[in-house]
């Protein structure tokens, strides 16, 4: 019977993790297919070379090895909770090197907001470095909202991150990053599957917890603050970081130099969130 | 002036000082001095700042040169302008500012990539 949702995984991401994740909206994971499972993927494509070959989930060594990866589905865990639903849908950007670069762009029905109900996932069965045109992607800007065909005369962009990464890597991202295929230059075949997790259950701080994770002092600042008016990047990733951790309704913005605003302060920043989680020794101090 | 409307001025102005300018040789001197738009190639540059200041930092460029697209080098450090004013300085003409409705737009609706200035340089084919 065919499993449609993970309702055995375990969250392996840390608090921290999780917080990073909110701030570049992305997370990679190299290598972490093994070689054989690399290569029957690409033998897969080569005799199902349609853009979606879905019927690859059908196949129980890439369920196991790729869409159930212990490391990426713990993440998946982690980011979108128990029970969270299998992919149902493969595509495959399957593309003959060399190539111009994609035009950036945001992937349609889209949402941007502190809201973390699906993830986008891409999985490189060849090494793909940058001859090959990796994904390109901007770290942060999930929180920063654009439309695709308003992004179409964009090129360089500072802070763009090219996802070269050996085979078996796979990475996770918000749906609503900005993103393209990059430019490729070598000579050859490039396969990127792409499929997709959701969120059935409400967000819960139930990944891995460390002990001294400090929600006062924490930095939560992004990377994408040169593109927005100042600070409103911190309160963005805050907002998704309570979100996920089912604390949003506690939320609190109350202006200036108040939490979430990274500061040096003499005391628990003005305006923290009363009830929110505290390390141990600095709760009772 | 070019070199081509130079070498026609020269010789108008050697024929007119001589006496031996006709009308007809004044006509055509004229026409070939006036650009033609047809000989004329407008090359694109898109600079997204990170303010409206034409000194703010260029964090987004795309150049069409000769009618071919350019994005700069990979690493933002080597892009040939660091400001707008860098490139107004190198002789490209600014003919689009910052859409102020930006200041109008809340968090949550879109607002691009920084501070867009379009910049236009001339050239002859």
């Amino acid at each position: 019977m065919k499993k449609e949702k993970c309702n055995d995984c375990k969250a392996t991401l840390t608090d921290s993790q999780v917080l990073e994740f909110c701030k570049n909206g992305y997370m990679l994971f190299k290598g972490v297919v093994p070689e054989e499972i690399n290569r029957k993927t690409t033998h897969y494509c080569e005799q199902d070379d349609y853009y979606e070959p879905t019927r690859i989930l059908d196949e129980d060594w890439f369920i196991d090895n790729v869409i159930l990866n212990r490391k990426v589905a713990g993440a998946v865990r982690s980011l979108l909770g128990q029970d969270f639903h299998l992919p149902i849908l493969m595509s495959n950007h399957r593309m003959k090197a060399p190539y111009p670069q994609q035009n950036w762009h945001v992937d349609g029905n889209f949402d941007f907001g502190h809201e973390l109900n699906y993830l986008q996932v891409f999985y490189y069965p060849q090494d793909t470095p940058l001859e090959m045109g990796p994904t390109q992607i901007l770290p942060g800007s999930h929180l920063v909202h654009n439309k695709a065909k308003f992004m179409a005369h964009l090129g360089g962009i500072a802070g763009t991150m090219s996802a070269t990464a050996p085979a078996g890597s796979i990475f996770i991202t918000a749906y609503q990053i900005w993103h393209r295929r990059g430019r490729a230059t070598a000579e050859g075949m490039r396969n990127m599957l792409k499929y997709f997790y959701w969120r059935t259950t409400p967000p819960v701080r139930d990944w891995i917890v460390e002990d001294d994770f400090d929600f006062a002092t924490v930095e939560y600042e992004s990377p994408t603050d040169q593109l927005v008016e100042q600070f409103r990047g911190s309160v963005k990733v805050a907002k998704m970081f309570l979100w996920l951790c089912g604390e949003y309704e506690k939320f609190q913005n109350l202006g200036g130099q108040s939490w979430p605003l990274p500061a040096h302060r003499n005391d628990t920043p003005y305006g923290f969130p009363e009830g929110l989680p505290r390390p141990k020794k600095t709760s009772e101090q | 002036m070019n070199e081509k409307q130079n070498k026609i001025t020269k010789m108008l102005a050697t024929k007119l000082e001589a006496g031996t300018l006709t009308v007809d040789e004044f006509r055509r001197g004229i026409d070939a001095l006036i650009p033609h738009a047809k000989e004329k190639l407008q090359d694109i540059l898109y600079l997204q700042s990170n303010n409206t200041s034409l000194q703010g930092e260029v964090i987004g460029m795309t150049m069409i040169e000769d009618g071919e697209l350019s994005e700069g080098p990979p690493n933002p450090k080597d892009w040939p302008y660091k400001t707008v004013l860098e490139a107004v300085c190198a002789g490209w003409r600014i003919i689009s500012f910052p859409n102020m409705a930006l200041l109008a737009v809340s968090e949550s609706d879109p607002h691009g990539l920084g501070f867009e200035f379009i910049l236009e340089r001339i050239k002859d084919r």
